[in-house]
């Protein structure tokens, strides 16, 4: 298996996670812990209810009840703020959904600028009174102003910079001013994958992210998670892609019925499966 | 038979002997501005009733907001122009005490007006988007407004532009009626130089003629736009 360092340190822990869409009830209470550096594959047959468990995740779909805990929050409940949390939860789409009035560059930059031009804006404004505070205190009595690192301008250059950096770790960076509409399906579901490693997360999920390519393209679209994981990114991965769940995964999920009806090592599940459900979908997909 | 050196004698009398151009002149210009003014109004409050719409209603406040623009859309898609017209200037005018020239009543009332339609327009351009977009958006973290205005909005008024333009002409078309608040538009302009002699048959061809110069020049402006936006796309 990967030769990468295991910590204990979970990083997202999910505790009776239950989804109802009105009275269809889809998840029935999951729960799971992934470890920082863990490779989870889910699977499981069509309609069980997985894009809706990862979707529940980063509540892309609110969840009905259960606990949900990361970076010592818990996401379930209304009062986070669910988009400072999302900035460090990476999500995949089966269909890429690259923003097409964006050039592959700017599909990369948008959203670290956007939140690193928010924060220095907030930092702006808290200064600003910080200022006018001061001015009524004495002396030695002076709050210090929060430190500004970089310029708008230095900003958006590192972002660029990283972005370009990224496009040529996949070997794409000649396609940095095209628009989406000209790239073949890998390319885009690579674009998409680098687009959400651009903001640093600490997990990424992707939903069956192989599952609208062709079938040549699907090598490297692979390749490319697999070198994730042996970096070391947490991830939870929905598949229908076996052969990569028993290479790559440290742990592989099943899902029936809304539950999570086995779990274990790959080379366990795959070669001595208890439950029945699964012995019948393996012999179906294998 | 038509006597055409009649006609055209008539015609330079009215029109220039009579200084009936620097009118039409006027009235252009007042109508120009109803128009252009009244669609960016109505552009920009449409676009907000269209996102108030699509937005998920997971709060009062979001609820609340829904039903004004259900509201707003009624009434101002419900009631002829003319009406929302002449309430604005008899009632809503003195009611509120509002003293501006008629013009930038009619631009007001025509950019609201124009707002509930499109609305629509606006609508049906976000929903052609495919909400996986808006979904990857939210997803890297952006609000909701962030991912609509960066990523759906650009894409939505690029597919609206050809409507946008109908709406305009429209909206040329029916500023013939903002003479009824007193507005010195391009109706009234040849109006009055029909009254000034007696004799309308020049100034309302004329009129005709100018609007259909005035609209084919807005239809080839509207494919001319939509042609850069498509080789925008294409570009690599
Ligand atoms: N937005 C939704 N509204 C209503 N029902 C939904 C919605 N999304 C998914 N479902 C239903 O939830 C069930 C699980 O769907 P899904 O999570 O997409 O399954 P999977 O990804 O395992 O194929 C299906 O029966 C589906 O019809
Ligand atoms: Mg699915």
């Amino acid at each position: 298996m990967n030769a990468k360092i295991k910590s204990d340190e979970i990083v997202l822990s999910v505790k009776n996670l239950t989804k109802n869409f009105d009275k269809l009830e889809v998840l029935k209470g999951i729960d799971i812990d992934v470890k920082k550096g863990e490779v989870v594959a889910v699977i499981g047959p069509s309609g069980c209810g997985k894009s809706t468990f990862l979707r529940c995740l980063n509540c892309m779909e609110d969840p009905t009840g259960g606990v949900i805990m990361f970076q010592g929050e818990n996401l379930v409940d209304r009062k986070v703020d669910i988009n400072v949390h999302r900035q460090k939860i990476g999500m995949v789409f089966q269909q890429f959904n690259l923003f097409n009035n964006l050039t592959i560059i700017k599909n990369i930059t948008l959203a670290p600028n956007v939140v690193a031009l928010g924060n220095l804006r907030k930092a702006k404004c808290k200064n600003f009174f910080i200022k006018f505070a001061n001015l009524f205190r004495k002396k030695d009595a002076k709050k210090p102003l929060i430190e500004i690192k970089q310029t708008k301008k230095e900003i958006k250059k590192a972002n660029e910079e990283k972005a370009y950096a990224l496009l040529k770790r996949i070997g794409l960076e000649e396609k940095a001013n095209a628009y989406p509409s000209t790239l073949s399906g890998g390319q885009k579901q690579r674009i998409a994958i680098i687009r959400a490693l651009a903001m640093d997360p600490i997990v990424m999920l992707f939903d069956e992210p192989t599952s609208a390519l062709d079938p040549e393209m699907v090598g490297e679209v692979l390749d490319l998670m697999k070198q994730l994981a042996i970096d070391g990114m947490t991830m939870v991965i929905v598949t229908h892609e076996m052969g990569f769940a028993r290479e790559v995964a440290d742990r592989v999920v099943f899902i029936d019925e809304g539950r999570i009806k086995e779990e274990s090592a790959p080379a366990e599940f795959f070669s001595n499966p208890k439950n029945d459900r699964l012995k019948d979908f393996l012999s179906k997909v294998l | 038979m038509i006597d055409w050196a009649k006609l055209w004698n008539s015609f330079t009398f009215q029109f220039i002997d009579k200084g009936g151009y620097k009118e039409v002149l006027r009235g252009l210009g007042a109508t120009v501005q109803i128009a252009v003014f009244g669609l960016i109004i109505g552009i920009i409050v449409g676009m907000f009733i269209a996102i108030i719409k699509v937005m998920p209603k997971y709060n009062f406040f979001a609820k609340i907001l829904d039903k004004f623009a259900v509201v707003y859309v009624a009434i101002f898609r419900g009631t002829p122009m003319v009406v929302q017209l002449l309430v604005g200037h008899y009632f809503l005018r003195p009611l509120i005490g509002w003293t501006c020239d008629p013009l930038i009543e009619a631009i007001v009332i025509f950019g609201l007006n124009s707002g509930a339609y499109v609305s629509e327009i606006m609508r049906g351009g976000i929903q052609s988007i495919d909400v996986g977009q808006l979904e990857a958006g939210r997803a890297v973290g952006l609000t909701f407004w962030t991912a609509m205005f960066r990523i759906v909005i650009p894409q939505a008024i690029k597919n609206i532009i050809p409507t946008l333009g109908n709406e305009f002409i429209t909206l040329v078309k029916e500023t013939s009626v903002a003479s009824f608040v007193t507005v010195l538009d391009l109706y009234r302009a040849f109006e009055q130089i029909g009254y000034a002699s007696y004799s309308f048959l020049i100034p309302y061809l004329v009129l005709a003629l100018i609007y259909i110069v005035l609209i084919v020049i807005i239809t080839i402006g509207v494919k001319l736009i939509e042609r850069r936006l498509k080789k925008n796309e294409r570009k690599n």
